[in-house]
């Protein structure tokens, strides 16, 4: 049933409904028409069976009472005779429609026997006995017949009536039988029709649930086969509608997710770039920094080392000057009374103290100059191939004994951990030697004032160094456990003059010269962590792959 | 014969502790000091055949003008035999090699220690003999 409305198939299930009700109600209508028919019919053959029956009775009422009148001339029974005769007649009349002709010869007969009676009853009456016994002879001779007749026509009629109530019994179980199969039949087609008519509907309602179903289960790829049914059709297209504008929608949230995901990713990159970026500007800034006040500290040293120069060669040279001064004055001091020789002597005295002075404290800006200038030197000391863990001991037992001697109650407890696989590697073994003693005496020095702010046998100085190979560096790790460095001046550890010690005690120099052989003439990297009150960490990193280096012109 | 040596100096002072420095000599003398307080008056003066001619020329290098390098390359064009030394407070490994590398014959750093320079000379002296 292709094309066809759900509205018109029940319409059309409906008209059929009615259609088969209707056929099925028309066929058991004519039937029990037919049956009442036959019962009608049957009826109407009891009554003529009655009529025979009563005819025959009725004849034989008429031939006893014709004879009898006939031979006693009673009026009665001529009376009785005519009264059975109207009966026998009306008797007659009622069964004349089942065989007329018959029923006119028995009239005949009849009509002819009676005047034959009363013929004989005037010759009886005459007596004429002879007459009259041969008149009754012919009448009885007509009785014969006419009962003869009556009997064969009473058995016709009963025959007759038993055909008929056969014949009815039989129409009415075919009546029975037809109504069962026709209602049977009905049944059958009402439910198959209707059976046909909702499986038409109900199939592609199924699919199109299965495909509700699946959408509704987020599987969109389902097929949606087109339906012969066209409200079915219609939804099935609405919800091919629906699916396609999912499967549209499932494309752009993916396509927004992975919009959202390249954002994410190119944020996260720009992020991170953005982070490297500032780190390395923050690390630029810094290196510029320390470059830039290298650079002036040195220019500084410049500046002050020419007239420190003269200083110092102008002290010396009066040195030798007032000696000989005073070699050639001699002579004539002798002739000086003795108070003014003393006045020329102490003063000349000092003089000489008073240069001597000079010299010193110009060999002490010359060491300050000269550590100034160690920034300005761009790695040209040579380079040798050495063992770093020595190189690292060496440099802790001169800085301890030197502290040892500075004061005798400097004590720390030193826990050596080296990495004894670490290869030798090529650097400049006095500058570096110079950086650690720079680490370990600022090591010391912080353990030592804690010794003394603490003043509890509790504390125990420690100073730990590490050494590791990193394959393509090597590391020392410098770890003191004084009083820490706190987080406002950790970065100006590295700048020139920057000193936490009483003046006299520092310069300031040594952190700044060491970062300066670490990071320019070594290429590596000097890190502090600390933490207050319990530990300062130092961690300089030496790159390998430094070649040790020619310097041809070093011994010239 | 006295040793006659060309001191090249921006520092005035310079002159002054060298005049007395080789005070002793000089009374004696064995040395005979020039003095030029820029590179262009050095070469002025050799120019002019000083007497007695320079056996060696003492040159800063940092120097306003043409600097002390410069005028080692000048001198060097003109006189290949003259000696040249340099002193200098910047004793980094750079001038000392593009020092060397313009034929000096010495590189000495401020401040001077006179008995090494004293004995320089006297191993130029005997040599040039």
């Amino acid at each position: 049933m292709p094309n066809i409305s759900i509205r018109l198939r029940l319409i059309f299930l409906s008209a059929l409904l009615l259609a088969i009700l209707a056929g099925s109600s028309a066929l058991l209508i004519r039937e029990l028409v037919r049956d009442s028919q036959s019962l009608a019919e049957e009826a109407g053959l009891v009554s003529v069976v009655r009529n025979a029956n009563s005819a025959s009775k009725h004849f034989g009422d008429l031939k006893y009472w014709a004879i009898d009148s006939a031979v006693t001339q009673l009026v009665s029974s001529q009376q009785a005779a005519e009264l059975a005769k109207a009966a026998l007649a009306s008797d007659l009349q009622a069964i004349s429609a089942v065989d007329p002709a018959v029923v006119a010869a028995i009239r005949a007969e009849v009509e002819t026997m009676t005047k034959l009676a009363r013929q004989a009853a005037v010759a009886y009456s005459s007596d004429d006995s002879a007459a009259g016994n041969a008149l009754l002879a012919r009448a009885k001779s007509y009785i014969m017949a006419i009962d003869d007749r009556l009997e064969r026509i009473v058995e016709r009629i009963e025959q007759q009536a038993l055909a008929r109530r056969d014949a009815s019994t039989r129409q009415a179980e075919l009546a029975v039988k037809l109504a069962i199969a026709g209602g049977i039949g009905a049944l059958a087609l009402a439910f198959g029709f209707t059976a046909l008519t909702v499986r038409s509907i109900t199939v592609p309602l199924k699919q199109l649930d299965r495909g509700i179903a699946s959408i509704t289960h987020g599987e969109l790829k389902v097929a949606m086969s087109p339906s012969g049914v066209p409200e079915i059709a219609a939804m099935t297209r609405t919800l091919g509608m629906l699916r396609d504008s999912l499967i549209e929608r499932d494309r752009l949230e993916r396509e927004r997710q992975s919009a959202e995901m390249e954002t994410r990713t190119a944020r996260d990159a720009a992020e991170a770039a953005l982070h490297d970026l500032k780190a390395a500007q923050t690390s630029l800034i810094q290196a510029e920094k320390m470059a830039s006040l290298g650079q002036l500290t040195a220019g500084i040293a410049h500046e002050i080392k020419n007239p420190l120069n003269f200083v110092n060669n102008f002290a010396s040279l009066s040195v030798g000057l007032l000696e000989e001064l005073t070699a050639a004055v001699e002579p004539g001091l002798r002739s000086l009374h003795e108070s003014r020789r003393r006045e020329v002597g102490e003063a000349s005295d000092m003089l000489v103290g008073n240069l001597q002075r000079i010299i010193e404290h110009g060999r002490r800006a010359d060491n300050i100059v000269k550590s100034m200038l160690a920034h300005s030197r761009s790695g040209g000391a040579d380079r040798e191939t050495v063992d770093l863990n020595a190189l690292v001991d060496e440099s802790l037992n001169l800085a301890y004994h030197g502290a040892r001697a500075q004061d005798q109650n400097f004590n720390v407890t030193i826990e050596r951990d080296y990495d004894e696989h670490v290869a030798p590697i090529a650097l400049v073994p006095q500058d570096v030697t110079r950086v650690l003693l720079n680490l370990y005496g600022n090591a010391f020095y912080a353990t030592n004032k804690r010794r003394r702010e603490t003043n509890s046998g509790e504390y125990r100085p420690t100073l730990t160094v590490t050494t590791r190979d990193l394959g393509k560096a090597v590391e020392v790790r410098v770890r003191d456990n004084g009083g820490g460095i706190p987080p406002e001046i950790r970065n100006k550890l590295f700048q020139p003059f920057f000193t936490t010690k009483p003046t006299g005690e520092g310069t300031g120099l040594g952190l700044s010269i060491s970062y300066e052989i670490v990071t320019k003439q070594h290429r590596g990297t000097i890190e502090v962590s600390s933490a207050i009150g319990e530990f300062t960490e130092f961690t300089v990193c030496l790159p390998r792959g430094l070649e040790p280096k020619d310097t041809p012109n070093a011994s010239a | 014969m006295p040793v006659s040596i060309l001191v090249v100096d921006d520092e005035p002072d310079v002159a002054v502790l060298f005049r007395q420095q080789f005070r002793r000599e000089t009374r004696e003398g064995a040395y005979v000091l020039h003095f030029a307080f820029s590179a262009s008056e050095a070469l002025e003066r050799l120019a002019d055949e000083i007497e007695p001619e320079p056996i060696v020329i003492l040159s800063d290098i940092n120097m306003p003008g043409m600097d002390g390098l410069a005028l080692l390359r000048e001198i060097k064009k003109a006189r290949p035999e003259l000696p040249v030394m340099m002193l200098t407070a910047y004793g980094d490994d750079e001038r000392r090699r593009r020092a060397f590398e313009s034929g000096a014959a010495d590189f000495l750093a401020k401040p001077v220690d006179f008995d090494v320079l004293k004995g320089r000379l006297r191993q130029l002296h005997t040599s040039s003999i």
